[in-house]
């Protein structure tokens, strides 16, 4: 070949040989030792978990990459990084997910590790058996949580009223003290937070009449009449004026700082009892938990692991990953940073230890959670691959039927049939 | 060479080898500086679109590998998704209003910036200003605390008329009117655009014309809007593209949700949700190639009216 380069041109060639080979190894940075976390969060959770990185850190048990995300863009985020290959080595997992994640291959079974790396003796069984997906453990739960009203407490005895014992009480119950509270109340403030579009609310009506969401094949495991009466309920509750108008309940998109509750627009809201630390910090008055009215007699509320610590199928140091997991769910020092704010932690010692040193609001969520103990269901199946997209699709329809563009009954049955159509695609 | 040997002595062609050895050495360092560019291109919009096209004929969840499924995909979007003809007649009716009237306020306020006032550029900088914010996240989150039922639009409206606004934002009677809005208040790139294409129009024109007697009203019918006709062109071909890609204030003013009652579900937002939140990788494609098409066929509209309406001086009819 009569190819000839002369001094300048091979520069240049050379210059971006060196500049791709770094584009190339850009990837491949992480390496080395390192274990890289991921976990969904806010502020609070933030702060704690990475105090605790750092203290792994300094107690000499090697490095560890943190990242955070809010709960939305966590999961884009996550299957992203799980298209490209790129999955962290410690991932928080939730419930809903577990499942599809685990049987899709993405996880890590962590059976082998019990004994070894991670220490989970003290943990309570029932709580561990949360994260066994066909027969093998793949995530430890960080801790028990389950779903809860809570109560503007400030207000409510500023007027003197006395709520019922909420083991008992029922959703009857609830609009009768919604009406005899109603002109009691500051102005603006209505009784309640409108749940219609809530599907864990929905869930928590369902299994009080002996049913559920989701049926452990997968299926819808209720009818469309009670759909029919829970959308009915809450638009009497609209109507009756024991919520606030559509338009304003709408502006709560899902983050807690929009909660009618939060902002004094309503007395009582839905919340999951691990939340109530965050949901304090952001109010003045103080709140406080109940259980949630059931529609029959059956019990509504379950237990449920709040969140989980997975091992991703590809961790580069899988040792290392599951060391720094066993450091998390029972160090000692870890959890003296950590207390409950991902719920209460099922490891026996551990709760002993951090529980005189929590705060009054901390202290509320392990007195409601021994309350509800005796109360709940068994835990439901894990619901199917798409049932996310049915509880997002709740809201537009109850919105239609808050808006008055459509019945009760009309808005209910297009709901329910748009559900199972969503399961069979 | 072989190849100079079958050359009966004129002039002597270069081999293949020998000119595309040439060529390089001659041309290689302005490819080298266009490599970032091609890269850029090949590899980062060229490939994914690529990737898009065949994704979309599959069922793909991004945690297991694509699956073929053919044209599913595209029969489901034309055939059973409600939500998406939702998703359409929100968007249309977005583009309609908003890109005529964004047109319209672009247009006007150009033609009185126009004027040699003083301090002219410090306006024409202030009116360009919510351009620069307006796609931005921070604007649309400002608009959610205007248009909400406590915001500042309501508390004029009370003080001034004793009315008690709803939530203009998440009412479903008004929420895409709020966001369309938003779009008009973004005028400052179109009348930029309008401000350099005024500059072009001869000036004597208008000298000549008002010595016949010519008022401003027709001046403007019979000189201003036909020389400006390829101006306008231009801005209606990009603000069409453009509102038919709206993503950013349908999402952060509606939490991501397209609500209430799905009022504000833009295409591209229903897009994004299928892609992101209900992980159909596969649909989502295909439905970012639809609405490639319905865009190229809008475009393909304008350009083909545009020969009895767009005048360009350089052409006799």
């Amino acid at each position: 070949m009569s190819f000839k380069m002369n001094r300048r041109q091979f520069g240049g060639m050379m210059g971006s040989a060196a500049a791709l080979s770094t584009l190339a190894s850009v990837g491949a940075f992480a390496q080395g030792g390192a274990v890289r976390l991921i976990w969904w969060g806010n502020p609070e959770r933030d702060k704690r978990t990475l105090a605790v990185v750092d203290a792994f850190a300094a107690a000499g048990n090697g490095e560890v990459i943190p990242e955070t995300y809010a709960w939305g863009d966590y999961w884009q985020k996550l299957a992203t990084m799980a298209a490209g290959g790129s999955l962290p080595d410690v991932l928080q997992m939730d419930y809903r997910y577990i499942f599809e994640w685990a049987r899709r291959g993405q996880l890590e079974a962590l059976d082998g590790y019990f004994g070894n790396e991670i220490d989970v003796s003290d943990y309570d069984p029932n709580q561990l058996q949360g994260g066994v997906v066909d027969g093998k453990t793949y995530g430890i739960s960080l801790g028990a949580n389950s779903m809860t009203h809570v109560y503007n407490k400030t207000v409510l005895d500023s007027i003197g009223y006395q709520l019922p014992d909420s083991t008992k009480w029922t959703t009857e119950d609830f609009v009768n003290i919604g009406k005899e509270l109603k002109g009691q109340l500051p102005e603006g403030m209505a009784f309640t937070e409108n749940m219609g579009s809530q599907e864990p609310r929905l869930q928590t009506w369902v299994r009080s009449r002996g049913k559920d969401l989701y049926s452990a094949e997968g299926e819808l495991a209720f009818d469309v009449q009670d759909v029919i009466d829970y959308f009915e309920y809450w638009k009497m509750m609209q109507d009756e004026g024991l919520t606030q108008p559509a338009d304003v309940q709408a502006q709560d998109s899902g983050k807690m700082e929009e909660r009618m509750h939060v902002i004094g627009k309503s007395l009582v809201g839905f919340i999951h009892s691990n939340q109530l630390v965050g949901n304090q910090q952001l109010m003045k008055d103080e709140v406080e938990l109940v259980m949630i009215p059931n529609a029959g007699d059956k019990p509504g509320q379950y237990m449920k692991p709040s969140m989980f610590f997975s091992m991703s199928a590809n961790a580069a140091d899988k040792a290392a990953a599951a060391k720094f997991i066993s450091y998390f769910v029972s160090d000692p020092d870890a959890n003296d940073i950590l207390l409950i704010e991902r719920g209460v932690t099922a490891d026996a010692s551990i709760r002993e230890r951090i529980t005189p040193g929590l705060t009054p609001t901390e202290q509320k969520i392990i007195s409601y959670l021994n309350m509800v103990n005796t109360w709940v269901g068994a835990l439901p199946p894990p619901p199917p691959a798409n049932a996310g997209e049915i509880d997002r699709a709740l809201r537009p329809a109850w919105e239609a039927v808050a808006f008055g563009q459509t019945s009760p009954k009309d808005g209910a049955t297009a709901w329910y049939d748009d559900a199972a159509r969503i399961l069979k695609r | 060479m072989a190849a100079s040997s079958n050359t009966g002595g004129g002039r002597t062609a270069p081999s293949p080898e020998g000119r595309f050895a040439r060529a390089l050495r001659l041309n290689g360092p302005g490819y080298l500086f266009l490599l970032p560019w091609l890269i850029g291109f090949f590899g980062l919009t060229l490939g994914p679109t690529l990737a898009s096209l065949y994704l979309s004929f599959t069922d793909y969840d991004l945690l297991t590998s694509p699956r073929w499924t053919g044209l599913e995909n595209y029969e489901y979007a034309f055939f059973h998704d409600r939500r998406l003809g939702n998703a359409m007649s929100v968007t249309f009716t977005y583009v309609l209003w908003s890109v005529p009237l964004k047109l319209t306020v672009a247009l006007l306020l150009a033609m009185v910036l126009d004027r040699s006032v003083r301090g002219v550029a410090f306006y024409r900088a202030t009116f360009y200003l919510p351009s620069l914010l307006g796609a931005s996240v921070a604007i649309a989150v400002l608009w959610r605390q205007l248009f909400g039922a406590d915001g500042l639009i309501n508390q004029i409206l009370f003080m001034v008329s004793g009315f008690k606004g709803p939530a203009w934002i998440t009412h479903p009677d008004y929420a895409l009117s709020t966001l369309i809005v938003l779009a008009i208040w973004q005028f400052g790139s179109p009348m930029i655009i309008f401000l350099a294409g005024l500059r072009q129009i001869p000036q004597d024109l208008y000298e000549a014309s008002s010595m016949d007697g010519a008022s401003g009203w027709r001046q403007f019918w019979k000189i201003t809007l036909p020389l400006l006709a390829p101006v306008i062109f231009f801005n209606l071909v990009l603000q069409t593209i453009e509102g038919f890609k709206a993503f950013t204030q349908a999402y952060i003013v509606s939490g991501g949700l397209g609500g209430p009652v799905d009022s504000t579900l833009f295409y591209s937002l229903y897009l994004y949700i299928e892609a992101f939140a209900n992980f159909r990788m596969g649909y989502a494609s295909a439905l970012a190639w639809i609405l490639l098409v319905i865009i190229a066929i809008f475009t393909a509209i304008a350009f083909g009216t545009s020969k009895y309406w767009v005048y360009y001086e350089d052409e006799s009819r």
